[in-house]
């Protein structure tokens, strides 16, 4: 049986017309788009039709994308960078995060809390709230940054970007979002929801990887984290990719039109597996299930019964099929994730079993992923 | 269907052992159990088990095209292995960590784990011998008599021995290592790892007293002879084990050995080389891979892992075994394994309690001796 791949939300295979359009730029147009000559005219050409793309795939003006090596990097710049150009004016920043972000926003945070600035961290509950008030006070004091993911990239919840930049607005607070996992899968668009950061990656949407941006609104502080060349104004020293940033700005024009009709053709497939799992098995949980919105791609299970979650992975990949727990961590071994904890508790008694669709997936794959997840729980719970 | 499970370190025998499945045809998975934090020690991944062993391990397996998985066995591991050891030192023992580990959690764990991959067979890069037939399992010395592994395993429990598959036990350690080079696997040259996984500095002592804070075994105490004469001062009983000659301070006109830890007394009791032997041992916490030891039967033990095996007599046999050897043996050390073989086969063992000698009645054995109604 052909192994089945259900786990897009950790990374995609780069699409056919990207790899197309990166081609030239690492052979005859190779060149150094700083250079002078035309070898250097015609890189910094692509570079910037590449900007002019992925600008108008988030609404944004080109002048605001900053092209970096990757999602975590540009999380970093974010809140890093913010906090850094503030304590360099002299002032102490307020940091306000939700607890389910990203690795890359939460340690990026705690970094900028050994550097002087203040963090709160707020709940999120399991519906997708968060509470507001709680965080009037960090939003309040001037000058305050708050980070809240658009998807989590766990479960798929999409968190209330709207209440929270109205009350970050009332209060004078900047907001960045994480939307690494929202590009292309839910709409995403700095026009309506004006946040002043956003992040993006080209990995989990058919791009390469080690590619990334972050949407910059204009006038917004940011120090740079990489120093040397003068490069994406100033805020990502270090000769360009070129044949990234063209593959990231084609990636995410084509998910982005086709955001509309995939999320509407794997809508169905995430609701179908859901069902076959609850028929089939005793104690699942739908995580974030009660939520009001949440993105079409993941679907993440609780199982309980469990004992090992990591062997449950495990044994769902000799069994052909890919999905992943909670984050993994650097040697592969397996253990309840910061989110997981953050929504359920430390004594969850569920194992977290995430599903995530992509362009390949149908509803043959899906039946086929309830059938051995079915088989192997079974088993898991028999030993 | 049939899964083989194999444990790979990320050094060369476990990797030939994963090799040689491969090779008879077994759906093979490869696991490496992580078994502590290496980033809190200070020189994390120098040991086979550490980082660089699961890396190694998952670049072995990927050669040889079959899946790796890592098994956090921390929690497991530190209960069972990291804070035993501690425990023994703290009461003047000698504990034997890769023993209690193979025995109380690599092998259990293994199984356990396995099962729920499918795996119903689990395999290791240990120098022993198995022989499955329908009369029962049993195992065996390792062809290769310097690298004979079979002293670390007398504490398998026996219902996993029918499980178990030792592929490099019929192989030497110079064959493994062609093996391993012809098959171009990476970790064909690796040194071997001497250290325990758990102290990559090599220095235990660190450990207890980043484990022990304020406790008396590493309080100052008297290094006395046995007829009481205080000859010097040591700085912590758990940082000697019998036979041991380091640490005492010079100006002997004799050479001194540990001959005993009493931690009741902080005392650390030594005496000249002849005063290290003895021929009666009593042995507990025992476990067999097969039938128990009759009473009055011969069998050889083998009393350190490098030690040459002595012919011993069964004295008696109940909740404690006691052995009467053939001839004295010298630094026979309370923790360390007594484990007996019958020939080349291994019957099992367990740790040893106390030691003493027949003919001769010193202070540090009487009370011993008297027990053993010599």
């Amino acid at each position: 049986m052909k192994p089945i791949y259900l786990d897009y939300a950790a990374t995609t295979p780069v699409r056919e017309e990207v790899r197309a359009a990166m081609a030239p730029c690492l052979a005859e147009a190779f060149g150094n788009p700083s250079s002078v000559h035309r070898w250097g005219r015609e890189a910094a050409g692509r570079l910037e039709a590449a900007r002019e793309e992925a600008a108008a795939a988030l609404g944004a003006r080109p002048s605001e994308i900053r092209f970096v090596r990757g999602g975590t990097e540009s999380d970093n710049l974010a809140v890093l960078g913010w906090s850094r150009a503030q304590v360099e004016a002299g002032a102490t920043p307020s940091v306000v995060v939700s607890s389910i972000e990203h690795h890359a926003v939460m340690h990026a945070a705690e970094q900028a809390e050994h550097e002087g600035a203040c963090v709160t961290r707020l709940p999120v509950t399991p519906s997708g709230e968060i509470d507001l008030d709680a965080a009037d006070g960090a939003l309040s004091s001037a000058p305050a940054l708050a980070s809240v993911m658009w998807v989590n990239n766990e479960t798929g919840l999409t968190l209330p970007l709207g209440a929270l930049l109205e009350r970050a607005a009332a209060r004078g607070a900047l907001v960045h979002s994480d939307a690494a996992q929202a590009v292309g899968k839910v709409p995403v668009d700095v026009r309506r929801v004006p946040v002043a950061m956003l992040s993006a990656t080209g990995h989990k949407i058919y791009g390469p990887k080690g590619t990334g941006l972050l949407f910059v609104r204009e006038g917004t502080p940011l120090a740079p984290l990489v120093h040397g060349g003068g490069q994406e104004r100033g805020l990502r020293a270090g000769t360009e990719d070129v044949a990234g940033a063209v593959g990231l700005a084609l990636a995410m024009r084509l998910a982005v039109e086709e955001q509309a009709s995939e999320a509407a053709r794997l809508t169905p497939l995430r609701e179908r597996l859901a069902e076959l799992l609850c028929a089939s098995l005793d104690g699942v949980r739908i995580n974030a299930g009660t939520a009001p919105h949440r993105a079409p791609h993941v679907l993440s299970v609780g199982i309980a019964g469990i004992e090992d979650g990591s062997a449950l992975l495990m044994a769902l990949d000799l069994e052909g099929l890919a999905v992943s727990g909670g984050s993994a961590c650097l040697s592969g071994a397996a253990k309840a994730s910061h989110v997981m904890r953050a929504l359920y508790g430390a004594r969850d008694p569920h194992a977290t079993v995430r599903f995530s669709f992509g362009r390949a997936t149908d509803m043959a794959a899906v039946e086929h992923a309830a059938s051995i997840t079915v088989r192997v729980v079974g088993r898991l719970r028999a030993a | 269907m049939s899964r083989v499970l194999v444990a790979m370190s990320g050094g060369v025998d476990s990797s030939v052992a994963a090799a040689l499945l491969v090779e008879a045809g077994h759906e093979v998975v490869g696991v490496t159990m992580k078994t502590f934090c290496y980033s809190e020690t200070p020189d994390h991944g120098k040991t086979c088990c550490g980082l660089d062993g699961i890396s190694d391990a998952k670049r072995v397996a990927h050669a040889l095209g079959m899946p790796h998985y890592v098994f956090d066995v921390e929690q497991d591991f530190t209960r069972d292995v990291i804070d035993d050891f501690v425990r023994e030192y703290a009461r003047g023992r000698t504990p034997n960590p890769c023993v209690r580990c193979n025995g109380n959690t690599k092998f259990r764990d293994l199984m356990a784990r396995g099962r729920a991959l499918g795996c119903d067979r689990i395999a290791s890069g240990h120098y022993v011998r198995i022989e499955h037939t329908s009369a029962g399992s049993r195992l065996r010395r390792g062809r290769d008599g310097a690298k004979d592994q079979a002293y670390f395993l007398w504490g398998l429990p026996p219902e996993l021995v029918p499980g178990l598959l030792f592929p490099v036990g019929e192989l030497t350690k110079d064959e493994v290592r062609d093996r391993a080079r012809q098959l171009g696997l990476v970790t064909a040259d690796k040194p071997e790892s001497q250290e325990i996984c758990f102290v990559p500095t090599g220095d235990y002592r660190d450990l207890l007293h980043r484990r022990l804070v304020r406790h008396p075994a590493l309080e100052p105490g008297d290094i006395v002879r046995t007829d009481g004469e205080v000859v010097g001062r040591h700085q912590g009983f758990a940082g000697f084990t019998v036979g041991q000659r380091r640490g005492l301070g010079g100006g002997f006109p004799e050479a001194l050995y540990v001959l005993e830890i009493r931690p009741e007394s902080r005392q650390v009791l030594v005496g000249t080389r002849d005063e290290l032997f003895r021929d009666r041992v009593v042995v507990g916490e025992l476990n067999w891979l097969g039938e128990a030891p009759a009473l009055g039967e011969t069998l050889e033990v083998q009393l350190r892992h490098r030690a040459p095996p002595v012919a011993c007599v069964v004295e008696a046999n109940g909740e404690e075994l006691e052995l009467g050897l053939a001839e004295p043996r010298p630094a026979i050390t309370p923790g360390q394994s007594a484990v007996l073989f019958e020939g080349d086969v291994l019957r099992g063992g367990g740790r040893i309690v106390r030691a003493s000698r027949a003919e001769m009645s010193t202070r540090a054995t009487g009370e011993a001796a008297g027990s053993l109604g010599a």
